[in-house]
């Protein structure tokens, strides 16, 4: 075994120690907190959505005349088709939350405050970058709704001024949905949006390294509690844990509530009701609020206001008495989007 | 070093090699964004699908066939849908209309409503009077009506104008569509729930 190490040694310049080292950041004690490991989370599942979706990949046809029979083939012909199906649609499902909570979890805290504005930015590229795979993803599937979900889609990006038409004929290479369009989403789906998503984690990762995670102190705390605990390997056996219970988690859900498939996707016909997935309802509801453009332009100026939040939030904090506006603005913002996506589920148009 | 910068002395000298050093790297810069930036505009024109503009004259129907009110569905061979529905016997082209099913608002199909004599479109509540202007919901709040095609009649024969297809391999034949997908203009009621996709059952799950 020694003989192995030396001979690994002598060629790889890199050691145990070193590799310590390296890891062995100092972790902010209120991580022990389950929520603030909320960020681990979407990184534990999108490990997850790579994996599922490999597998998926062996068996999917990502043309109009196969897609939706490369589906129902997995979920019924394919042994255990079923279940990585399922797990992928679940791990989506809950990576899209865990992103949410997470942001919602840096917003009330004001993690994003200077120093880490930056950070924030590329958090919400991560945001859109998840939403955008769920709606390729679903695409996929070539079932009725998520055709006709794709079709809208499409059609809420024609409505944005002056690059509005050019992005949907890159988006259904066309003027409308055709065969080359699902071939287009596929590659989105499995390759630009995954590796954008690693390279993006990547620069994120890199951040909350080199600026260090931010500390809190709670007023229960004991004060004779440590500030900071070691990322290795207490930390890591805490995401190792947070993994497993995912694991269980996912394994219940994909098993009690497997995916299904609706009917085969027509394009002569709109279902008589229509919803996208659950996290696009809000937009859903707001398009139906207000007409075309100006839907899709106020929705601009709200992705707009969410990125550049960091910087208005220090603009008026410095400039107005109101130092704790963003709380208030966060809980309006966040019952708006609650509030909107009950009322798109429970109506039907 | 001196001797080696020649007459014009160390300023001068330094000078031309800061030109020099400037000058490189410009050129690298350039040569760089050019050759990347060449080949980034041409992926992009790659993968911008083509639109060429042409125009196909494709047989619709004998108009013989179609009395006054009747409506007829027609799929052209790039996949859009067109309800042709005659309005006049004089036998000509203005007999006919011929109003594409698809929403301007946000591309979902419209089904026609006898009872309320409108299409009306599901995905948000878009309403069309019988011409295809837009009355309500969105596409009306922002003057969307129903594309129209043009039609000609050619020795008793009914033609649409439509574009080419996009891609040779994999297209559906173009012509009318049949009771089963759908037909939805004045003149029917079909019964749009239970016409199900060609093919398929529900229960696939």
């Amino acid at each position: 075994m020694s003989a192995i190490a030396r001979w690994l040694g002598d060629r790889l310049p890199v050691s145990g120690q070193r590799f310590r080292e390296l890891t062995n950041e100092p972790v902010p004690y209120h991580l022990k907190r389950w929520w603030f490991a909320l960020g681990g989370t979407p990184a534990y599942l999108f490990i997850v959505q790579i994996g599922t979706g490999i597998l998926l990949a062996f068996y999917y046809e990502a043309s109009p005349s196969a897609a939706y029979d490369s589906v129902a083939s997995i979920t019924r012909d394919v042994s255990f088709g079923w279940y990585i199906r399922s797990l992928h649609k679940w791990a989506a499902t809950l990576m899209i939350v865990a992103v949410i909570l997470h942001q919602i979890r840096v917003f009330f805290t004001g993690a994003y405050r200077k120093p880490r504005e930056i950070n924030w930015i590329v958090g919400m590229c991560l945001l859109f970058c998840t939403l955008m795979t769920g709606f390729t993803g679903y695409s996929l599937v070539y079932e009725q709704l998520s055709y006709w979900g794709a079709t809208v889609g499409a059609n809420i990006t024609a409505t944005v001024p002056l690059v509005g038409e050019f992005l949907k004929r890159m988006m259904l290479a066309g003027d409308a949905y055709n065969q080359a369009t699902l071939s287009r989403f596929f590659v989105l789906h499995a390759a630009v949006l995954p590796v954008t998503i690693i390279l993006l984690l990547g620069v994120h990762i890199t951040i909350i390294r080199l600026q260090g995670v931010t500390e809190f102190r709670f007023k229960d705390e004991d004060s004779g509690i440590p500030k900071t605990f070691n990322f290795f390997p207490d930390h890591l056996y805490t995401e190792l844990i947070i993994g497993l219970v995912l694991m269980v988690l996912l394994s219940a859900l994909a098993t009690i509530l497997p995916a299904t498939l609706g009917p085969a996707a027509n394009p002569l016909q709109t279902p008589d009701v229509i919803k996208p997935e659950w996290f696009f309802y809000v937009a859903f509801r707001w398009l139906k609020l207000f007409s075309g453009t100006a839907a899709v332009l106020s929705m601009g100026f709200i992705a707009f206001v969410m990125f550049a939040w960091p910087f208005i939030d220090a603009w008026i904090r410095k400039h107005t008495r109101f130092q704790e506006a963003s709380v208030w603005i966060g809980i309006v913002g966040v019952l708006a989007i609650v509030g909107m996506t009950v009322w798109e589920a429970l109506v039907r148009h | 070093m001196d001797e080696m910068r020649g007459a014009g002395g160390p300023s001068e000298g330094g000078d031309r090699r800061g030109f020099l050093r400037n000058a490189s790297q410009a050129a690298m810069v350039a040569g760089l964004v050019g050759g990347y930036g060449g080949l980034a505009a041409i992926a992009g024109r790659y993968l911008y699908p083509a639109r060429t503009g042409e125009v196909l004259w494709q047989f619709v129907t004998e108009i013989d066939g179609l009395e006054v009110g009747d409506a007829i569905r027609y799929r052209g061979p790039s996949g859009e849908t067109v309800n042709i529905t005659r309005r006049a016997r004089t036998g000509t082209a203005d007999d006919f209309i011929a109003l594409s099913s698809t929403c301007p608002h946000l591309g979902c199909q419209v089904r026609w409503e006898a009872q309320h004599n409108r299409f009306f479109c599901p995905c948000h509540n878009g309403v069309f009077d019988p011409t295809g202007k837009a009355t309500g919901g969105p596409p009306g709040e922002a003057g969307q009506s129903l594309p129209r095609y043009a039609l000609r009649v050619e020795k008793g024969l009914l033609q649409i104008a439509v574009p080419p297809p996009r891609f040779a391999d994999g297209q559906e034949q173009p012509g009318m569509l049949a009771e089963a997908d759908g037909i939805n203009g004045p003149g029917h009621d079909p019964c749009l729930r239970c016409a199900r996709p060609r093919g398929r059952s529900d229960a696939d799950a």
